[in-house]
C-alpha cells in the first residue's frame, strides 16, 4: 500500500513496501549517527563557535515588573574597558519594528522603550571584547524608572481598575471567545450526573540544559544579516527577523547549530534582534550572546502554561460521558511574543482525549500580566488540559463507584470507528485504546496493586494508583492554532537527496541536531531505500537560504515529515535513475526497478547495474545517457500532510495528522504528615504506530516521564505580588534528578497510521501529556477517602500538607 | 553570570592569612571549597575586593582520631571525610551526615571547615557540630582559641569568628556507647538543602533508660537549633512513642518563627520539625537499643 | 582591573602556562583560552553538572571553580576519552544504550562516571545513583543512562580481563 500525495510520487505506508527485500535498519534500534560527535564533545553547539573580531553581548534587564522608563544614562558604560557599543530602545525604534505576535499586536521592541512590562525585560545591551567586561559595564548604566502598579494576578487582569500592560489596548484581555461544538447545554441539562471542579496549573517550562545562544553579523554594505544560533525553527525565525529588522527576506541568513535540547523553549527572537542591531551599530563585527541560566529563567523562553481552569463533565446513568466543558483563563504574561498562545489552541486537536464525547465547549480567555511572556513547551497545552479531563474522569468514577479503568473503557472510541472525528473537529487516524488499557493493566498487575493499596491503608499508609490514558496529536499543522490568530494550513518539510559518483548519499535538510535522533531516522530510511550502509548516508544541515522548504522539529512532527520528505525525494530520484538505467540496459524504463541498491530489469536475474554506476553515468558520461534525461542525480521533495482543512468559525479543522495513544499506571505513596510524594512503580503501554527507531521512541517516552514528574511535583515559577520572580536559580526551580524520576516498565503497541509514511505517528510529547495527570490522579486516589482533593500542579509537599490539614480525622 | 573583579592570593601559612584578613578587614573573603561562595560570586551577590584561597596551606587537610573525638582540618574535603575508613568505622553519624550533603561532585570540592564557617542554617555540618558540642579551633591576631558550637553559630550565615580569625580545625566527639542516632530531612529533591531537618542521638543505659538525648533542628531558623527542653523531657524515661510525641511537640513549639520561603511557610516548617523530630527520636532510640 | 596571575596546569596530559584574571572560572579558561569546548556550561551556579571535569581525578563543577584554584593541578576533560579513533568504553556504552539525546549534558556525565568507575569498578546501584544524582539531564529521564553505566562496567571489566588497560 502506498500513500500517493501527488501524482507520480509513491511514498510507502509500510516498511515492507520499500525497494528492498529486507529492511535492515528502519524499524530497528540502531546506534545513532549523531552520537560519536556528541560523546566526544565535538558537536558545534553555538557557544563553541567563534569568529574573528567577535564581540560579546551582555544585557541589562528590568528589576521592575511594571515601570515607566524615565531616562537611561549610558555615558559611563560606553567608556568602560572593552566596550564597543551600547544599544538602547532608541536604536531599536530607529532600526526595527516591534516583534510580530499571536494574537497580533501584543509585541514590543527587543529593548524597552517607553516602559518595562516584566522583571527581566531587556533594557540596554552592551557589546564588549569579552563577557566579563560586558557585565562589568552593565553596572555603570543608570536607568531611572517610575514604578507603576503591576498586574500579577490573572484573575484580576480583566478588572476595570486593573493596571494595563498595554495602555493603547485599553484592556489586558488578549483574546476571549467561547467555542461550542454541538448541543452542549442540552447535554448538560439531560445529564444524570454533572461533575465540576476548578484546577490550577502553575507556570513551569522547558529548561533545556543549553540555554539560547546566537552570533549575529550585520553586513553594512549589502545590508544583510547572518546569524548562527540554537534556533529550533530557523526558517520562521528568519522570516520574523526580516520583518522586525526591515530586511528583504533573502538578505537574512540563519543557520541553526546543534542545540542542547529545546522542548519548545529555546526562543531567541529578542537575543537575535539585539545582537543583530549591536552588530549593525558597530559596523558589522560579529556579536555573540549566550543567554545565562538566570537570564533564561527570568527572561528567556522558559515559562509556560499559567492556567486557571473550571471544567465540567456530564454523564448519563450508565456512566457514558455525554458532554465536556472547559473554561480556561490563560495568563500569557506581558506580551504574546513567544507563541505561547498557541498552547491554548492545541487542545482542540484532542480535546476529548480517548473518549467518544459527542459535544464539548471551550470558554477561552487569554490575559496579559506583568510576568515573563509565555512560551511553548513540550506538549504545547494538552498536558494541563489532560490533567483536567483525566482528573474529572477519576472524580466521576469515584463518585459513581466505578473503577477508573472501567469508566474509561466504557467511553473509549471503538477501534472500528477510525478515522474518527472528535467534537472539536480533528480527525484521529487510528487506534486501539482497549488494547493499551488491557496491556498496562496486565503489566502492572492492577488488581494486585489495588490489594497492595488496601493493605497499606490498613497500616495507615496512603498509597494511590493513577491510571490515565491520553492522545498525543502528532504532525502539527498551523490550522490547529487558528483560534488564537495563527494563519496558514500545511507545514512543508523538505529534503534534497543526492547520490554521488561513488554511490554515497547526501541529504540536505533545514534543521540541526536537537536530541530526537532525526538524522539517524533519515539515515535509516535512505540506507534501506537505496540498499546502502548507514555510513554511506550523510545528513547535511543547511541554512535558511540553501535548505529546501523546512520548519524543523516541533509539534511531534519531524520524524513523520522528514521520513515523508526523504521518501518523496528518494522516489523522484529513483525515477530518474530508472530512466538512465533503462538506457544503459537498453530496455524500457517500465522494465527497470530499484531493488537492494541496484537498478535491475524486473524478472531477469543478472541484468542489473549498481547505483553508483548509474549516478556516475549521470555525472560523467553524458554520452551514454538517453536523450532528455536530467543528469542531476539529485531530487528535492517537500512533504506536507494532505487533507488538512482550514478551521471553521468554531475553530474546527482536520489539523494534526496522527493520534498516538498511551496508557500509564503509576503507584505513589503520599506521606500524610509531610505531604511528600514518592513514586513507587510506573508502567506504560503506548502506541505510536510504526516505530522507526524503537530506542528513540523509548528515550523520548522516558524523557517525557521525567519532565512530567517535574511538572507534577517539582517545577514552578513563583512570582510575588510585586511581580518579582522568586525562583530565579536552579536552586529554586527544581529539575528532577535520577532520584525523583522512576525507572519505568514500558510496552510498545503498534497500530500503524493509514495516512503516513511507513505508518509512523508523531511521537515525543506523549509522556509529557500523560505523566502529570497520572501522578495527580494517583495522589487523589491516595487521599480521596480523607475528603480532600488535589487540584493544583505541582503537588508540592507544602501544597499537599496544607490540603491534608483539612483531612477527615482518622481517615 | 561572570564574577566581578577581585584580587586573589593564596597564602601558605595561617599567620599570613590572619595578616591578610587584618589588612583587608571585611573586604576580604576566605575561599575554601567555594561551593557556596562561587555561585554568589557568579551572581555578583558577593563582592569581596580580595579572595584568600586557603587551599595552599599545608596541614589543614587531615582526619585524626584522637581521644574521644575526630579532629578534622578545616580544608579537609567533604569527600575525604566520606571516604575515610576511620570515619566510617568510628563515627558513622559523621559519615551519614556527609552523605546528606549535596552530591559527590560538590563534596569533592566542598570542605568541612568551609561549610561550618559559612554557617548556612540548613546545612548538615553546622547541625552536626551543634549536636555533638563540637569544638572549633580558630586562629586570629591574638593567637589560637577554641570555640564551642553553642557559641559559634550566631545567626544566618554569621559565626562568632572575628573578622581576622580563620577556622583551622573542627573536633567532633565520638558517640558514647549504647547511643543511637538519626538524621531526618525533608527535601524536595535529593541532595538539596532540607526544608527542615533533624538530627538526634539517644543514649540508653542497660535497662533501656535514656541517659542522654541530643536533638538539633536545622533549616528552620537562623542557625541550627538545639532543642534542649525536649532533650530534658526524654532523659530518665524509657522513651517510647508517647515521649517522642511529647518531645517533638516541645521541640517544634519552642521554635521562634521559623523561616518562610517559596518552598515552605513558617507554619509548615514548624510542623515538619515536629514530625521529623518524632521520627528521629524513634529511629535513634531503636538504634540505641540495637547498639546496646 | 585585578592583577592577572600566571598559572601552570596540566590538561589531558598537556602542560599549559596561562595568564588569567583571578575571576576567570576554570570552565571559561578551558573553553576559551585552551579551546577545549567539549566541557559545556549549563547553569554557572553549580547545580546542573554540565561543566563537570576531573580535577586531580575528582569530578568537580568547573563553573564554580576559579582557574587560579587549578594552578599546579591535573585537569581531565571529555576530550581525553576517545583514543586512537576509538570511543572510550564508557562512551561506547552510552552510544549502545542510547544514554544521550541532545548530548549537551553528556560530557559532564561521562566525567562523573569515569571518576566513579575508576574508584569503584563494581559499584552498587546506590553508588551509581549517588554519582548520577549530581548531574541533570533534561532529555533522557536517566533510565538509559543508568543502563549505560551498567554496560560500561561490563565493558571495562571485559577489557581488564582481556588484559587491556581501558
Amino acid at each position: 500500500m502506498a500513500i500517493d500525495d501527488r501524482p507520480g510520487i509513491t511514498i510507502p505506508n509500510r516498511i515492507e513496501d520499500l525497494p528492498t527485500s529486507q529492511a535492515r535498519f528502519i524499524g530497528r534500534t540502531v546506534d545513532r549517527v549523531e552520537d560519536p560527535m556528541l560523546l566526544t564533545g565535538r558537536a558545534e553547539f553555538i557557544d563553541n563557535l567563534s569568529f574573528p573580531g567577535m564581540l560579546h553581548c551582555a544585557i541589562l534587564r528590568s528589576p521592575h515588573a511594571h515601570a515607566r522608563v524615565v531616562s537611561i544614562d549610558i555615558a559611563e558604560a560606553s567608556r568602560a574597558p572593552g566596550v564597543l557599543a551600547v544599544l538602547t530602545g532608541e536604536d531599536c525604534q530607529r532600526w526595527s519594528q516591534p516583534t510580530p505576535t499571536v494574537p497580533e499586536g501584543w509585541g514590543t521592541y527587543c529593548l524597552a522603550t517607553d516602559k518595562v512590562r516584566f522583571v527581566g525585560e531587556p533594557v540596554v545591551a552592551i557589546a564588549a571584547t569579552n563577557r566579563y567586561l560586558a557585565e562589568d559595564a552593565l553596572e555603570l548604566i543608570t536607568v531611572e524608572y517610575e514604578e507603576l502598579p503591576p498586574i500579577v494576578d490573572a484573575t484580576k487582569a480583566a478588572d476595570a481598575n486593573a493596571p494595563l500592560v498595554f495602555e493603547d489596548k485599553g484592556s489586558n484581555v488578549m483574546l476571549q471567545r467561547v467555542f461550542t461544538w454541538g448541543d452542549v447545554d442540552g447535554a448538560f441539562a439531560a445529564a444524570a450526573h454533572v461533575f465540576t471542579e476548578t484546577f490550577r496549573w502553575h507556570r513551569l517550562g522547558a529548561n533545556p540544559i543549553e540555554t539560547f545562544g546566537v552570533i549575529s553579523q550585520w553586513d553594512p554594505i549589502e545590508n544583510a544579516l547572518t546569524c548562527h544560533g540554537s534556533f529550533q525553527s530557523q526558517y520562521h525565525m528568519a522570516l520574523a527577523r526580516s520583518i522586525v529588522l526591515g530586511l528583504p527576506s533573502n538578505k537574512v541568513r540563519l543557520m541553526s547549530q546543534p542545540h542542547g535540547g529545546s522542548f519548545g523553549g529555546k526562543g531567541g527572537a529578542r537575543g537575535t534582534d539585539i545582537t543583530a542591531l549591536l552588530s549593525r551599530k558597530i559596523g558589522g563585527r560579529p556579536v555573540k550572546w549566550i543567554e545565562d541560566r538566570m537570564e533564561y529563567l527570568a527572561g528567556g523562553s522558559s515559562q509556560s502554561w499559567d492556567r486557571h481552569y473550571e471544567a465540567s463533565l456530564a454523564l448519563d446513568a450508565n456512566g457514558t460521558v455525554t458532554g465536556f466543558k472547559v473554561k480556561l483563563l490563560d495568563d500569557l504574561g506581558a506580551t504574546a511574543e513567544g507563541w505561547g498562545a498557541v498552547s491554548a489552541a492545541k487542545p482542540l486537536a484532542a480535546f476529548t482525549g480517548c473518549y467518544a464525547i459527542p459535544v464539548a465547549q471551550y470558554d477561552l480567555t487569554i490575559v496579559a500580566t506583568n510576568k515573563l511572556p509565555g512560551s511553548p513547551y513540550r506538549g504545547m497545552g494538552p498536558p494541563p488540559h489532560n490533567f483536567v479531563l483525566e482528573s474529572l474522569m477519576d472524580i466521576a468514577a469515584r463518585e459513581l463507584g466505578i473503577d477508573p479503568a472501567d469508566l474509561r473503557r466504557r467511553n473509549y472510541i471503538p477501534k472500528d470507528q477510525f478515522p474518527y472525528t472528535i467534537a472539536s473537529g480533528n480527525e484521529y487516524d487510528s487506534g486501539d485504546y482497549d488494547l493499551a488499557l488491557d496491556t498496562v493493566l496486565e503489566m502492572s498487575d492492577y488488581q494486585k496493586l489495588r490489594a497492595e493499596q488496601a493493605a497499606a491503608r490498613a497500616e495507615g499508609r496512603l498509597l494511590g494508583i493513577g491510571l490515565v490514558n491520553t492522545i498525543e496529536p502528532g504532525v502539527f499543522d498551523w490550522n490547529a492554532y487558528a483560534i488564537v490568530g495563527q494563519p496558514g494550513t500545511g507545514v512543508p518539510e523538505g529534503a534534497t537527496v543526492s547520490i554521488d559518483v561513488f554511490g554515497k548519499i547526501n541529504v540536505k535538510v533545514g534543521f540541526s541536531l536537537e536530541g530526537q535522533g532525526q538524522y539517524t531516522v533519515l539515515t535509516q530510511v535512505l540506507a534501506d531505500y537505496f540498499g546502502v550502509e548507514l555510513t554511506d548516508v550523510r545528513v547535511v544541515p543547511c541554512d535558511t537560504l540553501s535548505a529546501p522548504p523546512h520548519f524543523g522539529p516541533g509539534g511531534s512532527r519531524l520524524g513523520v515529515s522528514i521520513t515523508g520528505a526523504a521518501l518523496g525525494a528518494a522516489d523522484l530520484l529513483r525515477q530518474k535513475l530508472i530512466k538512465v538505467a533503462a538506457g544503459l540496459l537498453q530496455t524500457e524504463p517500465a522494465n527497470v526497478e530499484l531493488m537492494d541498491g541496484k537498478l535491475q530489469i524486473t524478472g531477469v536475474p543478472g541484468a542489473e547495474i549498481p547505483l553508483a554506476q548509474v549516478a556516475g553515468a549521470m555525472i560523467a558520461r553524458s554520452d551514454l545517457l538517453p536523450p532528455g534525461v536530467d543528469p542531476n542525480a539529485e531530487a528535492t521533495y517537500a512533504w506536507t500532510a494532505t487533507g488538512r482543512t482550514p478551521a471553521d468559525d468554531q475553530g474546527r479543522a482536520k489539523s494534526y495528522l496522527t493520534a498516538a495513544n498511551a496508557c500509564h499506571v503509576v503507584l505513589v505513596e503520599v506521606d500524610r504528615e509531610t505531604g511528600h510524594v514518592e513514586i513507587l512503580k510506573y508502567f506504560i503501554a503506548d502506541d505510536c504506530g510504526t516505530r522507526l527507531n524503537p530506542a528513540n521512541v523509548e528515550g523520548m517516552t522516558q524523557g517525557g516521564v521525567a519532565q512530567g514528574v517535574g511538572a507534577a511535583l517539582l517545577e514552578e515559577y513563583c512570582y510575588n505580588e510585586d511581580g518579582q520572580l522568586l525562583t530565579s536559580t536552579f536552586m529554586d526551580y527544581l529539575l528532577p534528578s535520577v532520584y525523583e524520576v522512576p525507572m519505568t516498565e514500558k510496552k510498545a503497541l503498534v497500530t500503524p497510521s493509514p495516512f503516513t509514511p511507513l505508518g509512523a505517528k508523531g511521537v515525543g510529547e506523549g509522556a509529557m501529556h500523560t505523566t502529570p495527570a497520572a501522578i495527580l490522579c494517583a495522589i487523589n486516589d491516595a487521599v480521596a477517602h480523607l475528603g480532600v482533593r488535589a487540584t493544583a500542579v505541582p503537588a508540592s509537599p507544602h501544597r499537599l500538607w496544607t490540603l491534608l490539614q483539612d483531612a477527615k480525622p482518622g481517615g | 553570570m561572570k564574577p566581578p573583579p577581585f584580587e586573589y592570593t593564596a597564602p601558605t601559612s595561617i599567620p599570613e592569612v590572619v595578616a591578610l584578613l587584618q589588612e583587608h578587614d571585611f573586604e576580604a573573603k576566605i575561599l575554601a571549597g567555594g561551593q557556596s561562595l562561587m555561585p554568589l560570586l557568579n551572581m555578583r551577590l558577593a563582592r569581596p575586593s580580595i579572595l584568600i584561597d586557603v587551599a595552599r596551606i599545608p596541614d589543614l587537610d587531615y582526619i585524626r582520631a584522637t581521644d574521644g573525638s575526630i579532629a578534622i582540618g578545616a580544608m579537609t574535603r567533604q569527600r575525604s571525610v566520606e571516604l575515610a575508613d576511620t570515619v566510617r568505622t568510628s563515627h558513622p553519624l559523621l559519615y551519614a551526615t556527609t552523605m546528606h550533603i549535596a552530591h559527590p561532585q560538590n563534596r569533592n570540592q566542598g570542605t568541612l571547615g568551609g561549610s561550618i564557617a559559612h554557617a548556612d542554617p540548613a546545612a548538615e555540618y553546622p547541625a552536626l557540630a551543634l549536636l555533638l558540642d563540637a569544638e572549633m579551633r580558630a586562629v586570629g591576631p591574638d593567637g589560637e582559641r577554641t570555640i564551642t558550637a553553642t557559641d559559634f553559630f550566631i545567626t544566618y550565615l554569621t559565626t562568632s569568628l572575628e573578622a581576622a580569625e580563620v577556622l583551622t580545625e573542627v573536633r567532633l566527639p565520638l558517640l558514647p556507647p549504647r547511643t543511637g542516632w538519626s538524621i531526618q530531612e525533608l527535601t524536595r529533591r535529593h541532595g538539596d538543602y532540607a526544608l527542615a531537618g533533624v538530627m538526634a542521638t539517644i543514649t540508653l543505659d542497660g535497662g533501656g533508660q535514656c541517659t542522654e538525648a541530643r536533638l538539633v533542628l536545622f533549616g528552620v531558623g537562623a542557625t541550627p537549633i538545639r532543642a534542649s527542653n525536649a532533650e530534658q523531657m526524654l532523659i530518665g524515661t524509657k522513651p517510647g512513642q508517647t515521649e517522642f510525641v511529647a518531645a517533638a511537640a516541645k521541640a517544634s513549639g519552642d521554635l521562634d518563627e521559623p523561616l518562610s520561603d517559596v518552598h515552605a511557610s513558617a507554619e509548615y516548617r514548624r510542623d515538619l520539625a515536629r514530625v521529623l523530630t518524632r521520627r528521629a527520636l524513634a529511629e535513634a532510640t531503636a538504634n540505641a537499643a540495637g547498639a546496646a | 582591573m585585578a592583577t592577572p596571575r600566571t598559572i601552570t596546569l596540566s590538561v589531558n596530559g598537556t602542560t599549559h602556562q596561562v595568564t588569567v584574571e583571578p575571576r576567570t572560572t576554570l570552565v571559561d579558561l578551558l573553553r576559551g583560552d585552551l579551546g577545549l569546548t567539549g566541557t559545556h556550561v549549563g547553569c554557572e551556579h553549580g547545580v546542573c553538572g554540565a561543566c563537570t571535569i576531573l580535577w586531580n581525578g575528582k569530578a568537580v563543577r568547573s563553573c564554580i571553580m576559579l582557574a587560579v584554584q587549578a594552578d599546579g593541578s591535573e585537569v581531565t576533560t571529555v576530550e581525553s576519552m576517545a583514543q586512537d579513533g576509538e570511543l572510550h568504553p564508557i562512551q561506547q556504552a552510552f552510544m549502545e544504550a542510547h544514554g544521550l539525546q541532545c548530548g549537551f549534558c553528556t560530557p559532564g556525565f561521562l566525567m562523573s562516571i569515569s571518576e566513579l568507575l575508576t574508584r569503584s569498578p563494581d559499584p552498587t546501584d546506590e553508588e551509581i545513583k549517588d554519582t548520577l544524582g549530581g548531574q541533570i539531564c533534561r532529555c533522557t529521564g536517566y533510565q538509559s543512562i543508568f543502563t549505560a553505566v551498567r554496560l560500561a562496567i561490563k565493558k571495562l571489566a571485559d577489557a581488564r580481563a582481556a588484559g587491556g588497560s581501558a
